[in-house]
């Protein structure tokens, strides 16, 4: 019994100040998942720090070579939900502390693909299957995460197409 | 019975005309760019639609390339891989049905394609296209 409270102390303390979540929080804005979930599904927004969706949502008519240009009204809503739930205010998310943790100080990355941390999960994936038709890119999440939209990105629950379960 | 027959004709009156007013104003503007102006023409827009240019990523695409062949068919974006719904009225009821979305997507899809914006014209004539086919 004793010993039972020791660890469950120890364990608090470890996790104090650490994340207490899985993954990263899910999108709950509906306007964000019309407007940018039209292209490609709405990535969460704790996927990258403020700085990252601020230098994004500069250009938005030359969006990685695609215009991607809104409505004055509908921008506006749109950056202040993204610096709301920016990955560095929620910390206590596994998946956003991660990609903050792995950036340095400077660094603003212009995609989640761009960031150290998820670039270094995606290195032993074989080129061919990334460039395939159904996948096109790292960027496309869902296309091997089965519960990205979700915000769930934990390894049992990807299955790449044309490959099948990944078996670290 | 008798007002929600009237209620129905109101509601479908209303919903066609989304698409069709927006017609009539690119058509009132279209006169003033060119006193000649005829009509939209549904021949040309399928040429606008279907014909393939190097586009804004300096790749070489057509409208068809995200929409597809078959305009009552979902298709798949060129660049995402994303699933797209039935670009036709007639197959999806959720087109056509908001002038901000209408111009909204025409603005970016002529960048994407011909890497500038459409003329009244040609956004006239490839509406005229799309619903009709
Ligand atoms: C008109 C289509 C379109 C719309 C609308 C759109 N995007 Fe994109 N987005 C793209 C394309 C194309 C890419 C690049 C995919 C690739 O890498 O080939 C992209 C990439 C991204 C990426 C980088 C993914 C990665 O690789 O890490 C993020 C983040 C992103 N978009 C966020 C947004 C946000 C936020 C909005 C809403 C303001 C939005 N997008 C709206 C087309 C779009
Ligand atoms: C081609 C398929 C594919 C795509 C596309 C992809 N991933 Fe992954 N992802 C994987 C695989 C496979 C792993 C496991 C790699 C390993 O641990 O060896 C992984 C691992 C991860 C992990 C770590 C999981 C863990 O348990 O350690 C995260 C987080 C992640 N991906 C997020 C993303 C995000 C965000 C995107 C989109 C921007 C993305 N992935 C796109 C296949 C993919
Ligand atoms: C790069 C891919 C892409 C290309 C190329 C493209 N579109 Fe689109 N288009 C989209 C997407 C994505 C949507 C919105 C998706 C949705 O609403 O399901 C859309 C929506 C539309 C709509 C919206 C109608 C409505 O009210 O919902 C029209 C009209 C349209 N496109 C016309 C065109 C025309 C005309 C061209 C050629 C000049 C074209 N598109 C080329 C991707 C594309």
């Amino acid at each position: 019994m004793k010993s039972l409270i020791l660890i469950t102390a120890l364990t608090c303390a470890v996790f104090a100040g650490s994340f207490n979540k899985a993954g990263v929080a899910p999108v709950t804005n509906e306007l964000y998942k019309k407007e940018c979930g039209s292209c490609h599904f709405a990535y969460q927004p704790g996927l990258l720090p403020s700085k990252s969706w601020d230098k994004m949502m500069l250009n938005l008519s030359d969006h990685f070579g695609s215009d991607a240009s809104l409505e004055k009204e509908d921008y506006d809503s749109i950056l202040g939900y993204l610096r709301k739930n920016s990955a560095e205010k929620f910390m206590n998310y596994k998946r956003s502390a991660r990609i903050v943790n792995s950036l340095r100080a400077a660094e603003t990355p212009e995609s989640i693909s761009k960031t150290p941390y998820i670039i270094k999960k995606h290195k032993k994936i074989r080129a061919d299957l990334i460039t395939q038709q159904e996948v096109k890119g790292i960027f496309n999440c869902t296309a091997c995460h089965t519960t990205a939209q979700k915000g769930i990105y934990s390894e049992r629950d990807i299955l790449i197409p044309n490959f099948g379960k990944w078996e670290d | 019975m008798k007002l929600i027959f009237t209620l129905l004709l109101l509601i479908s009156i209303s919903y066609a005309s989304v698409v069709d007013e927006y017609l009539v104003t690119l058509g009132a503007q279209a006169k003033v760019e060119n006193p000649n102006f005829k009509g939209f023409d549904a021949k040309r827009g399928e040429i606008i639609f279907t014909s393939k240019h190097i586009g804004k990523k300096g790749k070489e695409v057509s409208c068809v390339s995200c929409h597809g062949d078959d305009l009552s068919k979902a298709s798949k974006n060129f660049f995402t891989a994303k699933e797209i719904e039935p670009l036709s009225p007639k197959a999806n009821p959720n087109r056509f049905s908001e002038v901000k979305t209408i111009e909204k997507w025409i603005r970016r899809n002529f960048n994407d394609v011909y890497n500038r914006e459409g003329t009244t014209l040609e956004k006239g004539d490839v509406v005229t296209y799309i619903i009709n086919k």
